[in-house]
């Protein structure tokens, strides 16, 4: 089925058909050698499955979480796989992807059993003895953080600060949608729409700046404008900050990027040098620079994306002395 | 003594409840008439609106304000194309008439952008408050 596929894919096999035989056999040696790379369960996973079966998007049972999987596993793997591969409720066949292969998805399948702590599959998984290899080490990997999960329970206690399985919540896990309304069930999760998008450590977790330079994202400039662009001012405001840390710079070419004037002059930064006074008790508070950074654009938490000029001697010098 | 401990450690755990929601960074909760009206609050996910949209179109074009709750949005001016009916009219973005798509809030929530610094900071202050009482 796959060196069909692979033919048929290939503008390029009937013309070796034709040519001859020989070359078609050549061919369909090389192919079905590339085509039988068959990926791991954890490789299948992060690549496909992880976008819904990590956080639970639309009731996906969740990679080791044992109560999701309990009654499931209950059915058997075979269930569980005919499942996978031609889709059962809101599980679509093969994950939507139907160039995963077969072998993949019962890799993938047996991979998030064996996670959610379902030992007893870790040899169920592979068709060939290299595949079971490295699964076995995805299956040791993987064991060690599911029984640490269980162990410590005590060491879980972290007031301010969320563990990554908590990032990006899907709309009727995140506590604010209510999860009843058959409204929240059809918005977007937000994993699934980051998931190709630049990360960054806060936030979002993603970095929209660099998502929009690197082409990833192609907001619109005007509402009903699709080639609208925007007018870009390149032009670094150098703010000196007391004490030891770095002096801030405004970049104008970001902020124009997204922004108009209009937003941020004359209303929260009159235009004109000495004019504002900005402190990190107000931005904190969500004024001047609070207005967006730590509510929509990146978080106050990120110091030196701002905080990014290192003084020079003199003003140090000159600082000291006052 | 230990079981005193544990009392305030539960307390503590309880205290901390309310503000581990999982909401998106950004995501604005509007309840200015919901509660009033029988309906749900309204979920604006920024995030999904950047994707599509730069600042400039709602903050600027349309004159949405960068404050959560200060736009005084009803249904009769998102009907007559101001705000979110500005798009959501069935040209740019679908209709009004998908109700719960935006109204997907719990209900009783305050207005509030979910996950901002200073929700986080004023929280922590009322909760050193309410242990100090203890």
């Amino acid at each position: 089925m796959i060196r069909q596929y692979k033919l048929i894919g290939n503008p390029g096999a009937s013309q070796f058909q034709v040519t001859g035989l020989i070359f078609l056999v050549l061919y369909s040696v090389a192919t079905v050698q590339a085509a039988e790379e068959v990926r791991s369960g954890k490789q299948v996973y992060d690549a496909f499955c992880g976008a819904c079966h990590t956080a639970g998007v639309l009731q996906a049972p969740r990679l080791g979480n044992q109560e999701d999987w309990r009654a499931r596993e209950k059915q058997g793997l075979e269930v569980l796989l005919s499942h996978a591969l031609k889709g059962f409720k809101n599980m679509p066949a093969k994950g939507g992807n139907p160039t995963i292969k077969d072998e993949e998805i019962r890799n993938a399948v047996v991979y998030m059993l064996v996670s959610s702590g379902f030992d007893q599959y870790a040899d169920k998984s592979a068709t060939g003895e290299e595949d079971k290899k490295k699964t076995d080490t995805v299956v040791t990997e993987k064991k060690a953080p599911v029984r640490k999960q269980l162990a410590s329970s005590a060491n879980q206690f972290n007031r301010l600060m969320k563990s990554s399985s908590d990032w990006n919540l899907p709309p009727d896990k995140d506590g604010i949608h209510d999860p009843e309304t058959p409204g929240t069930l059809l918005l977007q999760a937000p994993r699934v729409a980051f998931d190709s998008l630049s990360k960054a450590k806060s936030g979002n977790r993603v970095d929209w700046v660099k998502a929009l330079e690197a082409g990833e994202i192609s907001p619109r400039y005007e509402r009903l404008n699709d080639d609208a662009k925007p007018v870009v001012m390149d032009l670094n405001i150098v703010r000196e900050v007391k004490g030891s840390m770095p002096d801030v710079v405004y970049p104008h070419k970001q902020h124009t990027e997204w922004l108009d004037c209009s937003n941020c002059h004359p209303a929260i930064f009159i235009p004109q040098k000495g004019a504002n006074q900005i402190s990190m008790a107000s931005i904190l508070l969500g004024q001047k620079c609070g207005v967006c950074h730590g509510k929509v654009a990146f978080p106050v938490s990120e110091c030196r994306k701002c905080h990014s000029k290192q003084k020079t001697a003199a003003t140090e010098a000159n600082q000291q002395g006052n | 003594m230990f079981k005193r401990c544990k009392c305030i450690v539960f307390f503590l755990s309880l205290l901390a409840t309310p503000t581990m929601v999982g909401a998106e960074y950004g995501d604005v909760l509007i309840n200015n008439y919901s509660d009033a009206a029988g309906m749900r609050p309204v979920v604006f996910p920024h995030w999904f609106h950047r994707i599509r949209f730069r600042c400039k179109v709602c903050h600027a074009d349309l004159g949405f304000k960068m404050e959560a709750g200060g736009n005084q949005i009803n249904m009769l001016k998102i009907i007559d194309g101001e705000y979110c009916g500005a798009c959501h009219n069935g040209e740019v973005a679908w209709s009004v008439e998908n109700c719960d798509v935006c109204h997907t809030g719990k209900a009783g929530q305050p207005t509030q952008v979910h996950q901002s610094t200073a929700s986080k900071l004023t929280t922590t202050t009322k909760r050193k408050q309410t242990e100090s009482v203890q």
